[in-house]
């Protein structure tokens, strides 16, 4: 695990908030809530987490070639200004290891009703897609793992493709560093169904009150791959609608369509069928609190079109269907239990052996505990069992801890 | 030193944990007076920032969500030992704090030992109270609009209350072992009236802590004193 200056610097900017002279009295106290200048018109807050978690050698956790959701440590930075009662900005700076700091939210924000039921966000912004990418983690996730459809990394590459179904299949079960013959030469990791490790840029527009609202968004990435700087001249379409009837439950459907192949692979085989560069999903996510228990889930139905070049041809788009759901039980007011259950599926192709799933089927049981040492320092322990089918690790049992603080 | 928010002053530190100085009524009481009781009035300007409790910035939503009220928070006011011979308690009650436009409310509720507060839900969305302190830990679990929960607080000291769904919305708890408190107004008015003649050390409490102490003298005639108290 690379550990570099900048998560330090982070971290120390966290600290050094923990003193600075807001109006909320922190500087002889741990904070529990955000700090506030000019009369809460610039609010602050933070959250370092640590987490230290088993060696994956199946890669089943990562985020990135370098980067376990497992092993890693981080801060983050989160600035509202209010420039008026309509208008704010907000920024998010998150540093971590392996990676390093990365400006993850930034825009602004228009509020043009009194009454709230109009916001457009214009900038890097959250994601309208599902509801996991928007917990503001690590504190609103009961585990530590992420969803596999917002984390595992696939076979599939914005830069490079496969020019056969073959080269294709060498790769299942490998999305960590994936090296195809069209496109961008270097090994990179593949993508994740939906990416919550960043976010897009572009332009977002919620209607509604919060018993039922939509929203949605036009950005220059795509779900797997959101981007600050456009690489494919085409952007993506985004929405998504929730309903709540009663407060103990909700649910929600998302779609999204958006161009996903970069122009360099298509500068690489000009003679590909102009296209099969789009990625297309589909979500529902549901809710429902009652009591001790909080339940949800989301499934997504998802295809990659990639251009058909050489034989054995890639003909149909590269679906796959992920869902999870997960559970969470307060047993005393400092403790809670914790359940997440995942499944990744995937369609097939047909190779020079014959037909197969593009991508090695996948599944994950995580459950732990989290233990509340005082308000904003949580203590989480989870175990994570990890199958798949085809790869070089098939099956993996992982256990972490992590301790993270917020304000 | 802070316990559950709070902190006291010097020679009720040892005093455990969750005590505040009303748990000092209990083991160093002054000789009890035999003069005329007296009332203690007076008022609490606060000068540091009233701001509302601020949610997190919120980075991750879709919008900016619901607008909030600012709320009052006020201060409370009571004797640092409570007179000797006070033992009687009057009987424990029954109060409220509400839950609307994601604010508990009152901010802060005083309360003497053995009362029972309800914690009505009067939002639209759910709400789940609960609280670490060591004077009373409890969890209602997530409940909706026009459900109640309730929580006997048995003894004194004081309780952070807070919401696992809405990380802005928090309030305290003071338990009180005698009934010599009183929480300001809008205005910052207080009083408190059936004082017996003695010297009593006045306690200033606000957000979390003791902001100042004074000394006060109820003479055996009886009668009103005055305090006045700044807080910055």
């Amino acid at each position: 695990m690379r550990l570099g200056p900048c998560p330090f610097a982070v971290a120390g900017l966290v600290a050094g908030l923990l003193l600075a002279p807001g109006d909320v009295a922190v500087a002889q106290h741990w904070p529990t809530e955000p700090v506030t200048f000019a009369g809460g018109r610039l609010l602050i807050g933070g959250d370092a987490s640590v987490t230290f978690g088993s060696e994956d050698p199946g890669w089943f956790t990562y985020t990135d070639y370098e980067t376990s959701a497992i092993r890693r440590v981080r801060a983050g930075v989160t600035v509202e200004a209010r420039a008026s009662d309509r208008v704010s900005f907000l920024t998010e700076i998150r540093a971590e290891t392996g990676v390093g700091v990365i400006p993850y939210a930034w825009y602004v924000r228009v509020s043009p009703l009194a009454s709230g039921l109009v916001d457009v966000q214009a900038g890097r912004i959250p994601p309208v897609f599902g509801t996991f990418a928007r917990r503001s983690y690590p504190q609103d996730n009961p585990l530590i793992g992420s969803p596999q459809t917002y984390q595992y990394l696939t076979s599939v590459r914005p830069d490079a493709v496969p020019a056969t179904a073959d080269d294709l299949l060498k790769m299942k079960g490998r999305g960590w560093l994936v090296k195809y013959p069209v496109g961008d030469p270097e090994p990179h990791n593949g993508v994740p169904t939906a990416a919550a490790e960043r976010w897009d840029t572009g332009v977002q527009l919620r209607i509604g009150p919060p018993a039922l609202e939509g929203a949605m968004s036009y950005t220059v990435g795509s779900l797997s791959d959101p981007r600050v700087r456009d690489d494919n001249q085409g952007g993506q379409v985004a929405a998504r609608v929730a309903w709540h009837p009663v407060p103990a439950f909700s649910i929600g459907v998302s779609a999204a369509r958006g161009v996903f192949i970069a122009d360099s692979v298509k500068q690489a085989r000009p003679d590909a069928r102009q296209g099969d560069d789009h990625q297309r999903a589909f979500g529902v996510d549901a809710e429902s609190s009652w009591g001790r228990w909080l339940i949800r889930g989301e499934y997504v139905v998802n295809s990659w079109a990639i251009p058909p070049l050489d034989a054995p041809r890639i003909v149909d788009p590269l679906g796959s269907h992920s869902g999870y759901a997960e559970a969470r039980i307060r047993l005393h007011p400092r403790l809670y239990a914790a359940v997440r259950g995942d499944v990744m599926r995937f369609t097939t192709v047909e190779g020079s052996s014959g037909v197969e799933t593009w991508e090695a089927d996948v599944s994950r049981l995580e459950y732990g505990v989290g233990i509340t040492i005082r308000r904003g320092l949580l203590l989480k322990a989870s175990v994570l069992s990890n199958w798949r089918d085809g790869g070089r690790v098939q099956r993996s049992h992982l256990g972490a801890v992590q301790a993270l603080f917020w304000f | 030193m802070q316990m559950d928010g709070t902190r006291f002053p010097g020679f009720l530190r040892p005093a455990a944990a969750a005590a505040i100085p009303a748990v000092a009524f209990w083991l160093a009481c002054s000789p009890l007076s035999a003069g005329a009781d007296g009332a203690i009035r007076g008022t609490v300007e606060i000068r540091r920032s009233q701001s509302a409790t601020a949610a997190r910035p919120a980075s991750a939503g879709l919008g900016a969500g619901p607008r909030r009220p600012v709320e009052f928070r006020p201060a409370v006011v009571y004797l640092d030992k409570a007179p000797g011979g006070a033992f009687e308690l009057p009987r424990p009650g029954r109060a409220a704090m509400d839950q609307r436009d994601q604010t508990f409310v009152p901010h802060v509720l005083a309360i003497t030992v053995g009362t029972i507060v309800d914690f009505p839900n009067s939002d639209l969305t759910f709400h789940n109270v609960f609280s670490l302190s060591k004077t009373k830990a409890f969890d209602l679990g997530r409940y909706s609009r026009g459900k109640s929960k309730a929580v006997r607080f048995d003894r004194p000291g004081v309780v952070q209350v807070f919401c696992d769904i809405h990380s802005h919305m928090s309030a305290y708890v003071l338990v009180f072992a005698h009934s010599f408190f009183a929480v300001t107004d809008q205005a910052g008015a207080f009083a408190i009236a059936g004082v017996p003649p003695g010297s009593y050390t006045l306690a200033v409490w606000h957000e979390g802590e003791v902001r100042e102490t004074r000394t006060v003298t109820i003479p055996d005639s009886g009668g009103t004193v005055e305090a006045a108290f700044v807080i910055r």
